[in-house]
């Protein structure tokens, strides 16, 4: 018999023990594998979910607020601002390109985006693309004739189970102004597979207040501007406006960041608490198992083991539950991430992947099997110091 | 014997002190201020020698961080003056106020509008056109970033002993 077969035949005599404890270890390594991913995932979430316009101009208050809801449609959308300062910037010798937008209301949780055709349009410096599914864009209508059409997210489509030719409402007051969809777009892998767009003109059509107003609301107007180095002017031009703000989605962004690590800071304390309680179940166990066989030990000894084969099966025993323990917690950790992230994604609408693998999966299962073998040293060591004369003694 | 140790003890101290004193002897990065930029800008938007001298050289320079770009920043903008600051300083308006940097691999900082970063990385000076960022007067590729706390920004006027070298 090999010294692994030996291990084995220990470890399943006592099954329930040795389950436990690599269920624990599982567990453990499932809490880090799982905590890692999602916060990767949330920041890589973001990154890739970001706007490509550099700066983002809405109404006074607070620009976390402003960019969540304009760009990842979380949050509640911020004050109007009138449509005269998106007529203003498209005329500003600075701005490439500017994009209205009109947030508020949903159906069925995904929100309403009121916008013209300017926001799907393809550019060098655009790294998302829209691409249709099926349908067509809604056409950008006069504000005296709104066509109340819409095109769907790729999720809104799927969530709300809406087709080509649908109509729907949401809320009593909506139901003389309903939406025909005339489009679904294909997947980005952002915010905006959670949305439903339609024109400004639907958007104030179907408001009674926007209806009545003789300057037309927005919500935020998105700009790009020609020259990189005019956005500095910009932004405080806008800033210094008593009714506007204007932000730069990347510096809200990075803000969040440094708030998420902060937090990541304490779960890295919280995970290394976990892993030595982990590791400390390990030896108690480890332990606890060495000390109820130190008769067979001894016996194994009588027969001519050596007290290093007893040293090494305890070191096997402890390394092949760490292990276990490593690759189930592994396989557990990116399921939790999965749910969480899917949890997420319904919830707020950010996009994570719950299934990133690199350097950390190696990393985690061989520092596991190390630490793991590493709890078991000293059981091992209290094998090997086994005296047969005194384990041997009759019972009675 | 007491030969041994002094050979032993020459050689010791030759060392641990020679190499500490070729470093300080070896190539030193040279810093340039918002204040070289600007005056070297020329009426056609063109810039002068002695700056297009830096360009392929590795230069230091220290501003604030305005991301324009990406928020992993891997593009952003350096200026004179920060992107937050609504009181203080002159709007900066043009391509002489701002260097745009290219990070040579993720940026790992601590994102802070009003505070001063200092980058490091290969410079280029002179209008070229990007269809992604747009034109650009001067740049910074593969840049490394790091805080400069207490970095002195300097004025019109005034140069550091390392950038003022010809």
């Amino acid at each position: 018999m090999t010294i692994l077969t030996i291990a084995l035949k220990y470890l399943r005599g006592r099954l329930v023990a040795s389950t436990l404890t690599a269920v624990s270890i599982a567990l453990g390594v499932s809490l880090v594998i799982a905590s890692v991913i999602l916060a990767r995932g949330i920041k890589e979430g973001f990154i890739s979910g970001a706007t490509d316009y550099n700066l983002v101009v809405g109404a006074k208050g607070s620009p976390m607020q402003l960019v969540l809801n304009v760009v990842f449609r979380m949050d509640l959308a911020t004050p109007n601002i009138e449509y005269t300062i998106y007529r203003d910037l498209q005329q500003d010798q600075r701005v490439g390109v500017a994009v209205p937008m009109a947030l508020g209301d949903a159906y069925h949780g995904f929100r309403y985006v009121a916008t013209n055709g300017a926001y799907f349009a393809t550019s060098p410096w655009r790294r998302k693309t829209f691409w249709l599914a099926a349908g067509r864009l809604f056409p950008d209508d006069p504000p005296n004739a709104p066509t109340y059409e819409a095109v769907l997210g790729a999720e809104a489509a799927a969530g709300t189970g809406l087709r080509i030719g649908d109509r729907f409402y949401e809320g009593e007051e909506m139901a003389d102004y309903p939406l025909t969809v005339v489009g679904i777009l294909r997947s980005t892998g952002s915010a905006d597979d959670r949305a439903i767009f339609f024109s400004l003109s639907s958007f104030w059509g179907m408001n009674e207040v926007a209806r009545k107003m003789v300057v037309k609301p927005l919500t935020a107007v998105l700009i790009r501007p020609k020259r990189m180095s005019d956005l500095p002017s910009l932004h405080r031009e806008h800033n210094v406006a008593p009714e506007t703000q204007a932000v730069l989605p990347s510096g809200v962004l990075l803000t969040i960041f440094n708030m998420m690590a902060v937090a990541e800071d304490v779960l890295t304390m919280i995970l290394a608490i976990v892993g030595v309680i982990v590791l400390l179940y390990v030896f108690v166990s480890m332990y606890s198992a060495t000390l109820e066989r130190r008769r067979e030990i001894a016996t194994m000894r009588a027969l001519g083991a050596r007290r290093a084969t007893v040293l090494a099966i305890v070191l096997v025993e402890s390394c092949t539950l760490a292990a276990v323990g490593g690759v189930g917690g592994i396989l557990g950790g990116h399921v939790a991430a999965y749910l969480a992230a899917s949890l997420l994604a319904t919830r707020s609408g950010l996009v994570t992947s719950p299934f990133l693998f690199g350097a950390l999966q190696p990393a985690v299962l061989a520092s596991v099997i190390l630490l793991g073998t590493f709890a078991g040293l000293l059981p091992a060591v209290l094998a090997y110091r086994t005296e047969v004369a005194e384990n041997l003694t009759p019972l009675s | 014997m007491i030969g041994i140790f002094r050979v032993c003890l020459i050689a010791t101290l030759f060392v641990a002190f020679v190499p500490t004193g070729l470093l300080a002897g070896s190539y030193e990065i040279p810093r340039l201020t918002f204040a070289q930029l600007v005056d070297s800008i020329r009426a056609d938007s063109e810039v002068t020698q002695t700056i297009k001298s830096y360009s392929g050289k590795e230069v230091a320079i220290h501003g604030f961080i305005i991301p324009a770009g990406p928020p992993d920043l891997s593009f952003f903008m350096l200026s004179r003056v920060s992107a937050l600051g609504n009181y203080c300083c002159e709007v900066p308006v043009g391509q002489d106020e701002t260097v745009y940097v290219f990070a040579e691999k993720e940026v790992k900082i601590t994102y802070d509008p009003l505070r001063i970063f200092r980058i490091v990385g290969v410079f280029e000076a002179g209008m070229r056109a990007d269809p992604t960022i747009g034109p650009s007067l001067f740049r910074v590729r593969n840049a490394r970033v790091e805080e400069a706390s207490g970095a002195k920004i300097f004025k019109v006027g005034e140069m550091p002993a390392a950038a003022s070298r010809p």
